[in-house]
């Protein structure tokens, strides 16, 4: 049943060549791959998932779905099934009739029909609603209808458009389980439209960042966390953000140092051998560079960069602890609780293998631990 | 002596009842997150303090003075609003300047006054602009300046953060507390994010049914919640819960399945509880013990966050730092067990917290 | 889809075209006819090729009326001042009445209120020759007949409801927060009213104030049966060209080019405030 989404060099021009929405866009979603399409506001990829959908025109390049062009066919011959940001319920048919409209359209028996909108329900935890109308549940009931709709038919391709942005927010770590757990066993190839990285960290099995109608990177969570291809993708993934420590560096053959600007000669100094050779050939040319640190790699400790606490926060299952050094604010986030005054002095330690190396003047990141990116 | 006391204040519209004779003092400089799901009368008690909106029965003190004949302008309070509240037809000075021109400063002091707060609040490149030419941070930041230029001995913040992206909330989240502890005011800071109340909070007010159900320093509420509806508000993900009965010696039985849980249960036999388990205390392990398969695996932030079934059915939440070496994959099998930090049995009638070592 | 096919985009010029005629040919005729003498104009079939005269302008600027029939005095630039004289101070005197009534209705519930409001609304909605025999009976008794107090005081039947509920809307769509930010920052609630919630209702008051001043203008029953012709707008006044002798058609027209000349030059000038004012606060309200 799952397909193979194909976008091949798409663009979206609005108007008379005024709005660029997505640039020369490519990307493969594999067979039961669910992948999201990532983004703040205006950044392509509610145009990108409308013209899959059929809603909006393709201005140049190809969309095709197990090898079959779907991008001039009309939205209903595409076998796309869609939950919309907006819920788009049908008013006056119940929960359940809504979601067993398309299921009863293909003339299924209707124990089947009632089987499967009961499982839905059920794991979407609207059982005890289904029998009421739309306007009289909350938002987030609506939310979780509709993506019940979506979900319940066989379609080659899902499109979620940002599903679960009204979820209650007790409910949203068993549901995302849940909905993760029945798209894997379906075999369900998914796209995933959000601007929240939490959900999309969460659901995806990749993630494409995009950012200006341009597709930033296309990688699993895991690889965009470990290997960001530029500072954007770099800072915007993670939360809370990668710490960013403009550098410049001095090797001197012995000892590789990062000497932080604006500050009065504090310096991030590592053995030269904590680098690769190649590393070090890159970064000897290079004078201005950004350090990336993720805030779980800033360790506290006895020794390293002296820095002064601003902030310690602590949340229940971690701590969030704000340090200034050189007019700059680094977080540090630990698993235990820690207690630490404000105006204190404390250490600072990063790992070699856990700094990523930005040029200062493209964004492209050079390196990342001690690998070259 | 309280900076300000509320005392049984009730607020009712037309039938409904917002608030529900809530009493609360706050000292001097204390800073008190009146924290709630939406709609539980945070704002409207904030309100009620500020003097745009009249209490239907109780007083209101500041400074041992009631307040019920006091005008608005006449408190000196600075508030902050949710939705910005800025006076489209002035540009970010004149709003930043508003409370200091009400309290006839010459024209230097005014400017003095703006710039300090500016400066503190990184907006002093963008007084000149309207506040249409802001971008949503600098709004939100424009309006807290507005707050506490006169440094007011009371600041009433209404969900500040609401209105601003997630990188901005974490960033201001950081910042507040330096920011209140210049401005030495006492601070009711109105949320209903529970990390925002637990990083900014001296104590914790809960509103819940217009009453306070507890007002306590946030490691108490975390560590201690007095009832299971606190207990679900606070943490992300949300705590685990499962109805049984307790057994023989500290046991629950979880969807068939005998488990052992904190020892100071013991006492509880035959009651009828609520089982609640922080998914952070949830430990996985290999060997004997309750075994459990991973549904998903889903990445939350620093934390990684597994969906786990027992063999009876059970749903369960853990999270895991996602730096630990030892995250398993879906499909796998694991043994779980429960720390006794962050496990705790709830009254099933009342949704009281039992108290743990006594019956 | 976001484009529009040609057949589409035909249709769609072909009907503007028919609704535009259809509006405006009246208009295009009178200001034609304002430039002919009344022969011309009555000539078997029309035609729109003539020799234009200035003739009825200039009679009605001098007063003076030269027709076939004999020589008549005329008072339409009187008239031209006495129209603006009337709606001017009319639309003035809602405006002060009505802008804190409006106020007051938007912001405070009281006991009521609603039903004040609608009251005066449904002034609107009664015929005015309802209430013209009885009031014209009451001003002749309080000596109100045919002075301009009288008249501006009528005129509020019009002015007042419209800008009532026209600056309601505005104020109602002002969010509350604002004017609490503004008192708590430490100003009473009278500095409140004009330095935020009249500045922010501005278009809503500059459109209100203009429908009232053109709802004003184009009254004609009012003057008609309260005044005489020293007092008369000249809605009424262009009756004069209904003569003994006939129907001065062109100076009828040239009556009426100089008389909407005035209105239409606002109208188009506060075009934007006006259609905000209609759509927005008038349907809020």
């Amino acid at each position: 049943m799952s397909s193979e989404l194909v976008l091949q060099n798409v663009d979206k021009i609005y108007g008379a060549g005024t709005v660029h929405a997505v640039k020369d866009l490519s990307f493969t979603v594999k067979p039961g791959e669910i992948t999201a399409l990532l983004g703040s506001s205006g950044c392509g990829k509610t145009s990108t998932l409308r013209m899959i959908a059929g809603f909006e025109t393709v201005t140049n390049g190809a969309i095709a779905l197990d090898g079959r062009a779907i991008h001039e066919l009309a939205p209903a011959q595409r076998g796309v099934a869609m939950a919309f940001e907006t819920y788009s319920l049908y008013p006056p048919l119940t929960l359940a009739e809504n979601i067993s409209f398309a299921l009863k359209a293909q003339k299924l028996p209707s124990a089947d029909v009632d089987k499967r909108v009961k499982a839905m329900a059920e794991m979407l935890e609207i059982g005890d609603v289904l029998h009421k109308y739309p306007s009289s549940v909350s938002g987030g009931q609506q939310q979780r209808a509709s993506l019940g709709r979506a979900l319940v038919r066989k379609a080659g391709l899902y499109l979620l458009d940002e599903p679960m942005g009204q979820l209650e927010p007790q409910l949203r770590a068993v549901l995302r389980g849940r909905i993760k757990h029945y798209l894997r066993e379906h075999h369900c190839t998914t796209i995933l439209v959000t601007h929240d990285q939490t959900e999309a960290n969460a659901l995806a099995d990749r993630i494409a960042v995009m950012e200006g109608g341009v597709l930033q990177q296309y990688a699993t969570p895991a690889e965009l966390k470990v290997r960001p291809a530029n500072l954007f993708v770099g800072t915007f993934i993670g939360e809370p953000p990668m710490n960013v420590l403009p550098v410049r560096v001095k090797d001197n053959g012995q000892t590789i140092d990062f000497v932080l600007e604006g500050s009065d000669g504090q310096v991030l100094s590592y053995a030269a051998q904590d680098f690769p050779d190649a590393v070090r050939r890159r970064l000897k040319n290079d004078d201005g560079l950004v350090l990336g640190v993720r805030p779980h790699a800033v360790h506290i400790g006895k020794k390293g960069l002296m820095a002064r606490v601003v902030t310690c926060q602590w949340l229940g299952d971690q701590t969030h602890i704000a340090a200034e050094i050189a007019g700059r604010t680094v977080v540090s986030v630990s698993h235990e609780q820690i207690k630490a005054a404000p105006g204190s002095s404390l250490f600072l330690r990063i790992a070699p293998q856990d700094l990523h190396i930005f040029a200062a003047d493209s964004g492209a990141a050079i390196a990342h631990g001690a690998e070259l990116a | 002596m309280p900076h300000l006391e509320l005392a049984s204040i009730s607020k009712s519209f037309k039938s409904n009842k917002v608030l529900d004779d809530i009493s609360l003092a706050a000292d001097a400089g204390e800073i008190v997150v009146i924290f709630g799901p939406s709609g539980t009368g945070k704002t409207v008690l904030l309100r009620l303090i500020a003097g745009v909106e009249e209490p239907t029965a109780g007083t209101i003190s500041i400074d041992d003075q009631d307040m019920a004949d006091v005008a608005p302008e006449h408190r000196d309070v600075g508030m902050a609003f949710q939705n910005f509240a800025l006076f489209p037809h002035f540009d970010a000075f004149e709003n930043i300047a508003t409370p200091l021109r009400a309290r006839a400063q010459s024209a230097a002091q005014i400017k003095e006054g703006v710039a300090r707060v500016a400066k503190l609040l990184k907006i002093d490149h963008v007084l000149s602009h309207a506040p249409r030419q802001l971008s949503n941070g600098q709004k939100q930041r424009t309006a807290l300046a507005r707050a506490l230029a006169s440094s007011p001995k009371l600041l009433l913040l209404d969900d500040p953060l609401r209105n601003v992206d997630a990188k901005l909330r974490f960033e201001m989240r950081l910042e507040l507390p330096r920011l209140l502890r210049e401005a030495k005011s006492t601070v009711l800071y109105v949320t209903q994010d529970y990390k925002e109340a637990m990083a900014l909070a001296d104590r914790i007010a809960v509103l819940a049914h217009g009453k306070f159900v507890q007002v306590a320093t946030p490691e108490e509420i975390y560590r201690h919640p007095a009832t299971v509806n606190v207990a679900r508000l606070f943490g992300d993900p949300t705590i685990n819960l499962v109805e049984t009965v307790v057994g023989e010696g500290a046991t629950i039985d979880l969807a068939g399945e005998t488990v052992e849980i904190d020892k100071a249960y013991a006492g509880l036999k035959g009651r009828s509880v609520t089982f609640g388990v922080r998914p952070e205390a949830v430990a996985l392990g290999d060997g004997a013990g309750l075994k459990a398969q991973v549904m998903a695996v889903t990445p939350l932030n620093e934390r990684t966050v597994l969906l786990l079934q027992t063999k009876g059915g059970a749903e369960l939440l853990a999270s895991l730092p996602s730096s630990s070496p030892a995250i398993p994959k879906a499909e796998s099998e694991v043994t779980i067990s429960f720390n006794p930090i962050g496990s705790h049995l709830f009254d099933r009638e009342t949704g009281a917290t039992h108290a743990k070592g006594r019956a | 889809m976001d484009h529009t096919s040609t057949l589409e985009q035909v249709i769609r010029g072909v009907l503007i075209t028919c609704v535009l005629v259809f509006f405006l040919f009246p208009i295009f005729w009178i200001v034609l006819m304002s430039f002919q003498t009344n022969e011309t104009i009555l000539r078997i079939p029309p035609s729109i090729v003539f020799e234009p005269t200035l003739s009825n302008y200039s009679a009605l600027i001098t007063g003076r009326l030269e027709s076939a029939a004999g020589n008549l005095d005329i008072a339409f630039m009187k008239n031209l001042w006495n129209s603006f004289f009337l709606s001017a101070s009319s639309v003035l005197i809602a405006l002060v009445l009505g802008i804190p009534a409006a106020y007051a209705f938007a912001r405070f519930r009281f006991r009521l209120g609603e039903d004040i409001a609608f009251t005066l609304l449904s002034f609107r909605f009664a015929p005015p020759l309802l209430v013209l025999l009885p009031l014209s009976l009451y001003f002749k008794q309080l000596g109100l007949t045919n002075t301009y107090i009288g008249l501006i005081w009528v005129y509020q039947l019009i002015c007042l409801p419209l800008i009532l509920w026209i600056v309601r809307g505005y104020f109602e769509d002002i969010s509350p927060d604002i004017e609490h930010a503004y008192r708590i920052s430490g100003n009473s609630w009278l500095k409140t009213f004009w330095k935020i919630a009249v500045p922010l209702a501005k278009p809503g008051i500059a459109a209100a104030g203009l429908l009232a001043f053109i709802f004003a203008w184009n009254n004609f029953v009012f003057a008609l049966i309260l005044a005489s012709a020293d007092k008369q707008p000249v809605t009424v006044g262009a009756l004069a060209f209904v003569t003994a002798s006939g129907i001065q058609y062109g100076q009828i027209a040239a009556a009426i080019v100089l008389s909407i000349a005035p209105t239409l030059a606002l109208a188009l000038y506060a075009q934007r405030y006006l259609v905000e004012g209609l759509s927005l606060g008038a349907v809020k309200g």
